[in-house]
């Protein structure tokens, strides 16, 4: 993970191929008088296996960038890519999968239907999406909540069926908005060790925004963001 | 404050559900106050029109031994009197004519003795037919039984005195013959008094001189009546009008204290129009309230589609600290503020049909009528707000816990509703109300004779209004099922939309299959009611045709003056008339059955059927065309009325022997008939008995040939400008009347009462529940699903397949509620025809089915539907963190 703000790239590790790349980044909401600047100047690579924490305090500009770096929204000022992805397109469903901060279940559908959801939307066959829609609910030991509707469900069990839909997706960059948000403490932290599990197995890189420091030292990596302004930060290794 | 508070955020927040709750209730209210205020414009119109058909209001006649004159000042200084003059009756032995070297006679009859300026005061009683207007003047028939025309001289025989000559001056007509010659002070009920067959008519003074010496010998054969014109300032409803008028001629014999007795010709026709007020009231209460009730289902539909929403928000209040009664009192600001609103539009919609439909935003009624049904329309639109809104609100609050108030799918059951069967329940109990009030012999109505007080029997109503429910919950439970149990069948039959998300979406609606049902079954008894309206005002209309076609005869008809002889080839003159496309003769002679004096009728059953329009109706036992076919079969068939069957308890080829008058020798022979079948109506025949024969039978029986009527097809052309072209070809020899003509002067049956207004609005505002029904729904389930989009989308869902969800949905609610709500419709309709079947006359053989106006409530329901799924896929477009952001 490389990070700058206003200038080019400092570093590039691990890979020499990033998967996300992003140079001097901005989105601005609204116009005139009453836009307000979510993020601004920033340029950072996001390279293949990487995990790190997007830290700040609320309103810094987390939730945006996790969202441009995952092609839901578009930039207002400077560019963005993903060069070891493809298209903005092409992300989603296939290489980019997002944990919602809130409920992102769909509530009509069971647990199953919804984690084989985003298979189906890549035109997986409909036996294949279920079987691994399954085989991505046992991963998470979530396979006894197959038949459930996500109102059934506490909400810690509906962020982690919200992991399982993203591995069921076997993602190469798995983006996370303050998945514990909503959740207690002991939840939480069953979220996080599941987001590890999965970005793991799969070897994708994972990042997570958060205001949670202790979450935050979890991950390999740290980033500041404050008013909109990514800091660079000495990056931390303290996985547990 | 908390309240103001909520109101500024629904506003802000809310508005475009506020809108639409709103816009149901200004639906409900804007129907109610247009049909009601029209309601009463309509009875408004049938009590002038009743009024202005009685040409003599009432009949006072002096008892035995009454000072004549005391009875006329008091008749004429009572409230409410415009005019009164007395009138003279003679009882005659009978009349004599020479004519034409043979002595005709005929039996007993009645002299009238009339005041000068009678004919002017009461100009509906008396018809010119040949001659002097004034002087001595014969009725038709007596004319022609007398062979007696205007310059001729016949004699007046009187009991025990010398019979009187007199010159006749003219022949006329007496339109009012059956009241004119009522048995007056006749017991409520009694059959009523066939007018004699011989009348003469003179003025008072020559009565005077005539019939005087008779009064001073016989004063049992001499009366005098007071013939009294009212003032028409009459209550607008018929059955008040019918009140006023009644008590008032009750008012009038208590006055004259016994001398006199009160013919009551004006109440007794508003009697009758109070029925037919009753019954029109019936009709709009049976056309106009589903509507209601529909904009009202809506209202708590829309109002249902952001229950979880506000579920939620009831969660969140509850979290803060907000009671029970506080949740209700917000529930109960947004009832009022939706109910308020919509209130006001309503009756601002309701003040634009007015003015569109009818000219005027009050529909003819007077101002106080338009203002109580606009109030009580108002009051029924805060009704269905507090219901469809607050009442919800106040269930939630009582009785969800907070973690049930953020559940929106949920597993629960079928319905009570649905396990005991409640729709197949309904569906059985219509079916038996409707046997057991469509059977013969039901009235619907009930006006007796004399007294004041009219029934409906709303228990007749039961019956397609249970059936309307009853189809509305069965359609709900076919959705149900088809969606609970056959999700693999909906997936094949969706694939073509979803592609490999068949499965997915055909899940996504099974578990929603309470909403989807509930969408199914609101456009099932929109359709239904839209489909059963426009059929049942069809078929009226096309009855109403039908009756004018039976009054008239043909859309033009031509009758010959009594007296002249016109073969059937006179015909042919006539067929090269621009716009006449047939000529069909008809035959008119007065036969004796017995003692009664009917109508004859001959003609040509080879080419009546088709030259005429006959219809099935008309006929029992068989169609108009085998019945036409039997008597073509038959040269000495006979065709008689249901009453004259009962009267002389004939069986099938009993003979019958008619009395009918000789062409050459005038007088009267016996020819034999045979009894082959019934006819109920015949084309320019009276209601109660008649006689059709073969004319080439009568022909040879009567020696002549001559006809009554040509009855003109003028298909592709107006009639009345085909009969203004035929006057002009017959000038006065003949008498020419149209079908639009008639079809305006027909006062006696409901179906002058013109519908065509009131159609208008009922269909138009069945479109906008169609649109409603479909779009408006569809539209606020999918609105309130953004959310589900917007992290389908956020998923990677490409809009095609955010469409498969909403398209397959669309097509299932719109197609499934098509369907059921057609074969509701048609049923409906059925049922509607046959119990209202007092309003037809004659009774429709088929349904008229107005297939443009259908098919323009398919495309609207199809469009609606269309539009709302098109702005939510427009929707899903956007990127998803906006939407989830705006959410």
């Amino acid at each position: 993970m490389t990070t700058s703000a206003g200038s080019a790239p400092a570093r590039v590790t691990p890979s020499d191929v990033p998967l996300v790349r992003c140079v001097g980044l901005g989105r601005t909401f609204g116009s005139g008088r009453g836009a307000v600047v979510a993020l601004h100047d920033v340029t950072c690579d996001v390279a293949a296996a990487e995990q790190l924490a997007l830290v700040g305090p609320s309103g810094s500009g987390k939730s945006t960038l996790l969202h441009l770096l995952a092609g839901l929204d578009a930039p207002t000022a400077g560019t963005i890519s993903w060069p070891a992805l493809g298209a903005r397109e092409a992300l989603r469903p296939g290489p980019v999968g997002v944990v919602f901060q809130g409920p992102s279940l769909l509530p009509p559908l069971d647990v199953t239907e919804n984690v084989a959801l985003p298979l189906l939307l890549a035109g997986v066959d409909r036996k294949a999406a279920t079987a691994g829609a399954r085989t991505a609910l046992a991963q998470l030991g979530l396979d006894d909540l197959g038949a459930k509707l996500p109102e059934e469900l506490s909400g810690g069990q509906a962020q982690r069926v919200a992991v399982a839909r993203v591995l069921a997706g076997a993602p190469r960059l798995i983006l996370a908005d303050e998945p514990t948000g909503q959740l207690d403490h002991v939840a939480g932290a069953q979220v996080i060790d599941v987001l590890i599990e999965a970005a793991t197995a799969l070897g994708a890189a994972l990042v997570v925004s958060t205001h949670d420091e202790e979450l935050a030292a979890r991950m390999a990596e740290r980033w500041q963001l404050s008013d909109g302004r990514l800091q660079v930060s000495a990056a931390t290794s303290r996985r547990t | 404050m908390l309240g103001l508070t909520w109101i500024r955020g629904l506003i802000a927040r809310r508005s475009g559900r506020l809108a639409a709750t709103s816009a149901g209730v200004a639906i409900a209210v804007g129907l109610i106050a247009s049909i009601g205020a029209f309601l009463a414009a309509s009875k408004a119109t049938m009590t002038t029109r009743a009024a202005s058909a009685v040409s003599v209001d009432w009949q006072v006649e002096a008892q035995p031994g009454a000072d004549a004159a005391s009875v006329l000042s008091t008749t004429a200084a009572a409230p409410g009197i415009r005019s009164a003059l007395p009138v003279e009756f003679g009882t005659t032995t009978g009349f004599e004519a020479t004519t034409r070297g043979t002595i005709q006679t005929t039996g007993p009859g009645v002299v009238l003795g009339l005041p000068d300026g009678y004919r002017s005061t009461f100009p509906g009683e008396i018809r010119d037919l040949t001659g002097a207007p004034t002087g001595v003047l014969l009725a038709q028939q007596t004319a022609a039984n007398l062979h007696a025309a205007p310059g001729d001289t016949i004699q007046i025989g009187r009991a025990g005195l010398a019979p009187v000559s007199v010159y006749v001056d003219g022949v006329v007509d007496l339109p009012q013959a059956d009241t004119l010659f009522q048995k007056v002070g006749a017991p409520v009920g009694a059959q009523p008094q066939a007018p004699p067959d011989n009348v003469l008519l003179m003025p008072a003074s020559q009565w005077h001189q005539t019939f005087d010496p008779l009064a001073a010998a016989r004063p049992d054969l001499v009366t005098m009546q007071i013939h009294v014109q009212r003032t028409h300032q009459l209550p607008g409803d018929p059955a008040a009008a019918y009140t006023d008028v009644s008590n008032a001629a009750r008012n009038l014999e208590v006055r004259l204290a016994g001398s006199g007795l009160v013919g009551d010709n004006l109440g007794s026709t508003l009697s009758a129009a109070r029925s037919d007020a009753l019954y029109a009231q019936v009709l709009f209460l049976f056309l106009g309230l589903p509507g209601a009730v529909l904009a009202g289902l809506l209202t708590a539909a829309v109002a249902a589609s952001g229950a979880d929403r506000r579920r939620r928000e009831q969660a969140l209040l509850r979290t803060r600290g907000a009671t029970t009664r506080d949740l209700v009192r917000l529930g109960v600001f947004e009832a009022l503020l939706v109910g308020g609103t919509g209130a006001v539009l309503g009756l601002g919609v309701a003040a634009i049909v007015g003015q569109v439909a009818f000219g005027t935003a009050d529909f003819g009624a007077t101002s106080s009528t338009a203002i109580a049904w606009g109030v009580g329309a108002a009051i029924f639109g805060l009704a269905i707000a507090v219901l469809a809104v607050a009442v919800p609100a106040w269930r939630d609050a009582k009785n969800l816990t907070v973690a049930a108030a953020r559940r929106t799918v949920g597993r629960a059951g079928a319905p009570g509703w649905m396990r005991y069967g409640v729709d197949f329940i309904l569906i059985v109990t219509a079916a038996v109300v409707f046997w057991l009030t469509s059977r013969n012999g039901y009235q619907l109505v009930l006006a007796p004779e004399g007294t004041p007080s009219i029934s409906v029997s709303y228990w007749a109503l039961a019956g397609p209004a249970l059936a309307w429910i009853g189809a509305g919950l069965l359609a709900w439970r076919i959705a149900y099922v088809v969606l609970a149990r056959g999700r693999r069948g909906l997936a094949r039959v969706i694939r073509p939309f979803s592609g490999g998300l068949a499965e997915t979406v055909a899940a996504s609606m099974s578990r929603q299959r309470r909403m989807v049902a509930t969408a199914v079954a609101l456009v099932t008894l929109t359709v239904a009611f839209a489909a059963s309206t426009a059929v049942f005002n069809s078929t009226y209309k096309q009855q109403a045709a039908v009756d004018a076609r039976l009054s008239n005869g043909a859309d033009v008809t031509v009758t010959e003056s009594p007296g002249t002889t016109v073969a059937p080839a006179g015909g042919a003159a006539l067929a090269k008339i621009p716009g006449v496309r047939s000529v069909e003769p008809i035959q008119h002679r007065f036969a004796y059955v017995g003692a009664d004096l009917q109508d004859l009728y001959g003609v040509n059953p080879s080419t009546i059927v088709g030259a005429t329009k006959l219809q099935d109706a008309y006929f029992q036992g068989g169609s108009a065309s085998e019945l036409m076919a039997k008597l073509g079969a038959n040269p000495d068939g006979l065709l008689v009325s249901d009453e004259t069957v009962k009267d002389f308890q004939l069986r099938p080829n009993d003979q019958v022997t008619l009395r009918l008058q000789d062409g050459r020798t005038k007088q009267y022979t016996d020819v034999p008939f045979h009894y082959i079948g019934i006819a109920k109506e015949f084309p320019t025949a009276p209601h109660d008995s008649f006689l059709i024969a073969n004319a080439d039978y009568v022909t040879k029986a009567t020696s002549t040939n001559a006809v009554g009527a040509f009855l003109l097809d003028t298909t592709g052309s107006s009639p009345k400008a085909v009969a203004a072209n035929v006057r002009s070809v017959v000038g006065t020899s003949a008498t020419v009347t149209d079908l639009e003509t008639s079809r305006r002067v027909i006062g006696s049956s409901l179906t002058s009462v013109d519908l065509s207004g009131l159609t208008r609005v009922e269909l138009g505002f069945a479109l906008v529940l169609a649109a409603a029904a479909t779009g408006l729904v569809l539209a606020l389930g999918n609105a309130e699903r953004r959310r589900t989009f917007a992290i389908a989308t956020a998923l990677g869902a490409k809009t095609r397949q955010i469409g498969s969800f909403v398209w397959s949905e669309a097509t299932f609610v719109t197609l499934g509620g098509l369907v059921l709500g057609a074969l509701g419709g048609w049923i409906l309709a059925e049922m509607l025809v046959k119990v209202l079947t007092g309003v037809f006359d004659p009774p429709p053989s088929a349904l008229a089915v107005p297939w443009l106006y259908l098919g323009a409530v398919a495309a609207v329901a199809i469009a609606a539907v269309a539009a709302a799924g098109y702005a939510a896929i427009r929707n899903a477009r956007r990127p998803p963190v906006t939407v989830l952001r705006d959410l």
